[in-house]
């Protein structure tokens, strides 16, 4: 398993070298290069991102966090490769985004990748089984039920696969979901906001989930969320401000996170007046 | 992936309704067209009279003329008016033939029977043609030269018996004749239908042709074969022998013959069924791929999941492709019933009113059910393809986040396509004109249609800018008004989706129902302007006898009357030939003017004659034709006639657009019946007195009336024209309506989020449904202005060409089109609105 760094670096973040390190070739999973986005026009374009640099090593759960608007999103979905960056580019086990296909990013995202959201996660019309198998299906494989029941198992939803998602509570949801993500096997899954719906007890149990996942099946999770608890259940904190990153925390607890964000907070307001 | 478009189909039906009841009206329209279409392709008559005839040899009943158009030949056909008699001594020419055992010409006179009404005259040794028992003797003797035989039921219900004297009239006049002899039966033809034959009267040998003023002609020759003889064989034989002069009938083509009509029924069940039937099949396709769009973009959350685990575009699109094929054959077998119910419906009516000859049978089968599935199933392949080509290629984080969001901008493409289709619209409707009424009718569908593309097109600019107009006092006004507005300014293409199927229901039914309107007040028009006459004298029969005008002359106080002698003559039309009213009349022609003021603009009916024609002006625009000019007509017989153009007037409709002379007309018709003889009284006559008078006559059948009673006439021979119009109106309205009800209900359900949200933040329902009703109005003015605007481009182009004036539109007709788009745009907003709100309100609410 991945030795954390426990040392406490303020800000920056050096950047990876998959070309030098052989090392960090093998353990860094998602790596963003000097990555920009920005949406709109010409005249006044919004930076969602603004050269931003970091890697996400595998076998770790990392949080993103920061205030609406921060580009925690846009992080999230440039390092997934659902959105290209306006610059700099994004690698996933080793493999540059920037030069594939739409095609064969959709492939490398079946294959590799597992996505958790906050809402509408499931198809309605599918069965809960049928929603879990629906990433091997969409890859061409021949679903495994057994190994999609005992998936569901593992989440904790033996004998529910029936089911359809409109019978299932919002907690249940989301354990499909992750269920769903966790089936390809993928080398990362993202997870937006996944319990930004749910109450404090099913919030628990879903990261509960994540963290096992990370644990005992060897996946590389990347979440972005709003809540102190629920950063609390990662490896590692990263903090956003205005598309750049602000800081980090490792083996961080809900305490101190609150306080760094709220520092953040104040420190944007405080630039900002 | 086949899984997942059928699980989609199976456990959320609700968002393929929408789809489904598109591709179902598409379904019954394509259906019931279609087995009309087939009808009128293989309509056939079985021969009655010519039953036991195994050959029967006619003239060619169809004008003919070959032309050429991008190198190729083709020859065009067209139905003789009156149909063309054969030469009698040909028959013995034909049993000069081996084989043949006898050949018995045929002709058939409509005359009037005193204390009898109409009766079918005959020569005696044509009863031969006829089953033997059925013309068999009853009493008395055959025929002599002044003998008439009558069938038993006629003599029973006349109370004639031999050795009476019956009084018959015939085109040139009464004739007496002794009642020698009484058969069986009568006589039917096909024509005659199952219920009704009309009175039979045998002749001497030569009599019913001089009376039909045809001496020596026939209908037909029917032949009878030696027993063992090959029919194929002496056909060819035949036809051999006689060349162009005859054509030989075998089989179901033999009651044709006696059908006369059965060509013309063909020509307008293909027309309803092809012409009709294709443009509305075009513009169901249409909404079908219209709906199919809407129906997917409603699903972008959906399509954006799938594409962020992974499908890719091709996987979207094919899963779009699947659900259209598993939707649309069960869509198609749905409408397969109703719309042959429907045709069935339409086919009796045109039975029911003499459109079509009884006899003839609805075919319909797998063809028209084959083409009404395929036709939805490749409206909806198109229309799913197209549609998914966006949400497919979208980047996947895009769609998730913003699937609530419409694009603003429109393509270029589109913008271009738009503005090309509104270009090609205004000219063709400009063009189409050039076509009669019937024809006229397609044309200009097809015009609507091309309007509501480039409306579908333009769409969203369009609703972009209705709404920046009608916004203006929304946003001014209570909370639900200014809602209202800012929904319609931010969902342009939503608005766009709901305003063009009420245009269409506007356009269509609109300009179907009002280009015979605007014919029919034009024809009003043009009697009230041309019919000077005091008095009409009109049949009810087969016509009035030349001999009228010149007893209806002599009843006192009258100061004139003419005879009007009325046949259709044939003009080359754009590749086929039309029809158009010609009259002769007796006497002078420069009197005319006393009981028809035709309006003569150029030239003079005086110099009408032998060689020479006047015409209407619309007819010679349309044959652009100007004074001095020669133009190529057929009478009503075939026979080609080339006058020059002397005469130019203007009120034609209704009253004749060709003027020839008389005698000429009357050598071309199968019976020189008059239509109507127009009576003009001295000035300071008694009116009753004139009027009795000429009661007094006691013309067989004559009815007198005034200048109304001859427009009412009039109005009557339009009626089928009218009904035909209103039918097409209904079906293609009926179809735009349920498509209109069907894409507003499929918008209003799909905010079922946004009502959910609008209730949870405090909205009550009154001002929801306040909410839903303004945006009904937006759609309702926006539609409803766009369906009149197209709708009156149309109709002016035509009515520019057709009767040379200004559409006319009958106001509550127009109201009531108007009020019925208006009904379907609140009624399919506001109820489903209400359903929405009968949910408690639940945030997020899949």
């Amino acid at each position: 398993m991945f030795r954390r760094n426990r040392n406490h670096v303020e800000t920056g973040f050096p950047p990876p070298r998959p070309d030098t390190d052989p090392a960090a070739l093998v353990t860094v999973a998602v790596g963003l290069r000097d990555v920009t986005r920005t949406y709109g026009d010409d005249p006044n374009p919004v930076r969602a991102l603004d050269n931003v640099s970091m890697s996400f090593a595998s076998r770790t759960f990392t949080a993103v966090m920061g205030a609406s608007g921060s580009g925690k999103s846009t992080l999230l979905q440039s390092a997934a490769g659902l959105d290209a960056p306006t610059s700099g580019s994004v690698t996933l086990g080793g493999t540059d985004l920037g030069s594939l296909s739409e095609n064969k990013l959709t492939e490398l995202r079946r294959a590799d990748v597992g996505f958790v959201f906050q809402g509408f996660n499931l198809l309605p019309s599918l069965t809960v089984l049928q929603n879990v198998q629906l990433p091997l299906r969409l890859a061409g494989k021949r679903p495994d039920r057994r190994r999609a029941e005992a998936m569901l198992d593992s989440v904790g939803l033996s004998g529910l696969g029936g089911r359809r998602p409109a019978q299932l509570s919002g907690g249940q949801q989301q354990r499909v979901a992750i269920a769903r993500a966790l089936i390809a096997d993928p080398e990362v899954i993202f997870a937006d906001e996944p319990t930004g719906a749910l109450d404090p007890t099913t919030a628990h149990e879903i990261l509960g989930l994540l963290r096992r996942a990370v644990d005992q099946l060897g996946a590389t999770v990347v979440m972005v969320t709003h809540d102190p608890v629920a950063a609390s259940f990662a490896d590692r904190v990263v903090f956003l401000d205005g598309g750049s990153i602000a800081g980090q925390l490792d083996h961080p607890d809900a305490a101190t996170v609150a306080r760094r964000l709220s520092e953040l907070v104040t420190r944007s307001q405080g630039v900002a007046s | 992936m086949n899984g997942l478009a059928r699980a989609s189909i199976r456990f959320r039906p609700a968002s393929f309704i929408g789809t489904f009841v598109a591709l179902l009206a598409a379904s019954i329209v394509a259906m019931a067209c279609g087995s009309l279409l087939q009808t009128g392709l293989t309509a056939r008559v079985e021969p009655v009279r010519y039953a036991d005839a195994p050959i029967v040899v006619s003239a060619d009943q169809f004008a003919r003329r070959v032309v050429t158009s991008a190198g190729d030949r083709e020859e065009i056909a067209g139905v003789l008016p009156e149909g063309a008699r054969i030469d009698a001594s040909l028959a013995a020419t034909i049993l000069a033939v081996p084989g043949v055992a006898d050949a018995m010409p045929d002709l058939a006179v409509e005359l009037i029977g005193d204390d009898i009404g109409a009766l079918t005259g005959r020569d005696w040794s044509a009863r031969e043609i006829d089953h033997a028992a059925r013309t068999a003797l009853v009493d008395g003797d055959a025929p002599g030269p002044d003998d008439v035989v009558l069938d038993a039921q006629t003599a029973r219900s006349s109370r004639l018996a031999v050795g009476d004297m019956v009084a018959v009239t015939a085109p040139d006049g009464v004739h007496e004749f002794r009642v020698s002899g009484i058969v069986a039966e009568r006589t039917a033809t096909a024509s005659d239908g199952p219920s009704a034959s009309t009175a039979s009267a045998w002749f001497a040998d030569g009599v019913a042709p001089s009376l039909a003023g045809a001496p020596g002609r026939a209908d037909a020759i029917a032949v009878f074969t030696n027993d063992g003889t090959d029919i194929g064989d002496v056909k060819d034989e035949l036809s051999n022998l006689l060349g162009p002069d005859g054509k030989v009938h075998t089989g179901s083509a033999r009651g044709e013959l006696e059908a006369p009509n059965l060509p013309t029924a063909k020509e307008l069940l293909i027309g309803l069924g092809g012409s009709f039937g294709g443009v509305a099949t075009f513009a169901s396709i249409f909404v079908v791929i219209a709906t199919i769009a809407l129906a997917i973009s409603q699903r972008g959350r959906e399509i954006a999941l799938l594409r962020a685990i992974g499908a890719t575009p091709r996987q979207i699109r094919r899963m779009v492709a699947s659900e259209a094929v598993l939707v649309a054959p069960l869509a198609g077998a749905a409408g397969i019933l109703p719309g042959l119910l429907l045709a069935r419906w339409w086919f009796s009516q045109l039975i029911d009113r003499g459109a079509v000859p009884h006899g003839v049978q609805m075919s319909t089968g797998f063809i028209p059910a084959g083409a009404a599935v395929g036709a939805g199933l490749l409206a909806a392949l198109t229309g799913g393809y197209a549609a998914s080509r966006r949400p497919a290629r979208t980047p996947p984080s895009q769609a998730l986040g913003d699937a609530a969001v419409e694009r603003r901008s429109l393509g270029r493409v589109r913008r271009v396509f738009g503005i090309v289709a509104i270009g090609g619209g205004v000219v063709l409707s400009i063009f189409s004109y050039q076509l009669d009424g019937g024809s006229a009718a397609i044309t200009s569908i097809l015009v609507v249609m091309i309007f509501l593309i480039a409306v579908a097109l333009l769409g969203p600019a369009i609703s972009r800018a209705a709404t920046a107009v009608l916004g203006l006092p929304l946003r001014r006004g209570s909370a639900s008004s200014s809602l209202a507005a800012a929904n319609s300014g931010a969902n342009s293409r939503r608005l766009a989706s709901a305003i063009t199927p009420i245009a269409l229901v506007i356009g269509s039914s609109g300009v179907l129902l009002f280009i015979q309107s605007t014919v029919a007040d034009a024809t009003r028009a043009d009697i009230r302007n041309g019919l000077v006459a005091d008095y009409v004298i009109t049949s009810d029969g087969p016509g009035l006898p030349a001999t009228t005008a010149a007893r209806a002359a002599e009843v006192p106080g009258v100061d004139s009357a003419v005879g009007v002698l009325r046949s259709d003559v044939l003009y080359n039309g754009f590749e086929e030939f039309e029809a158009a009213d010609a009259i002769g009349v007796t006497g002078d022609l420069s009197q005319l003017d006393e009981v028809l003021d035709l309006g003569v603009t150029q030239g003079s009916l005086a110099d009408v004659g032998d060689t020479t024609v006047a015409l209407d002006h619309l007819l010679a625009q349309g044959l652009e034709a100007d004074l001095g000019d020669t133009v190529d007509l057929r009478l009503g017989d075939g026979t080609k006639h080339s006058p020059r153009v002397v005469a130019i007037y203007d009120h034609g409709l209704g009253l004749g657009q060709v003027v020839l002379p008389y005698d000429l007309l009357a050598g071309h018709v199968r019976a020189a019946y008059e239509a109507e003889v127009l009576v003009a009284q001295t000035g300071g006559a008694e009116t009753t007195t004139v009027a009795d008078g000429l009661r007094a006559l006691d013309i067989p059948g004559a009815t007198v009336t005034d200048r109304d009673g001859y427009a009412a006439r009039v109005d009557k021979d339009l009626e089928l024209e009218a009904w035909t119009s209103r039918v097409m109106a209904s079906v293609f309205g009926g179809f735009a309506a349920i498509t209109a009800i069907n894409t507003l209900v499929m918008v209003v359900f799909d905010r079922r989020r946004e009502v959910a949200l609008l209730r949870l933040t405090g909205t009550t329902r009154r001002q929801v449904q306040a909410m839903f009703r303004w945006e009904a109005a937006i759609v309702a003015i926006t539609g409803i202005g766009l369906g009149v605007v197209i709708a009156g481009v149309t109709l002016n182009g035509f009515a520019r060409g057709a009767t040379g004036g200004s559409p006319y539109v009958p106001p509550l007709q127009g109201l009531g089109i108007v009020a019925g788009a208006a009904i379907i745009a609140f009624g399919a907003m506001a109820l489903p609105a209400r359903t929405l709100m009968r949910r408690p309100p639940k945030a997020g609410g899949e």
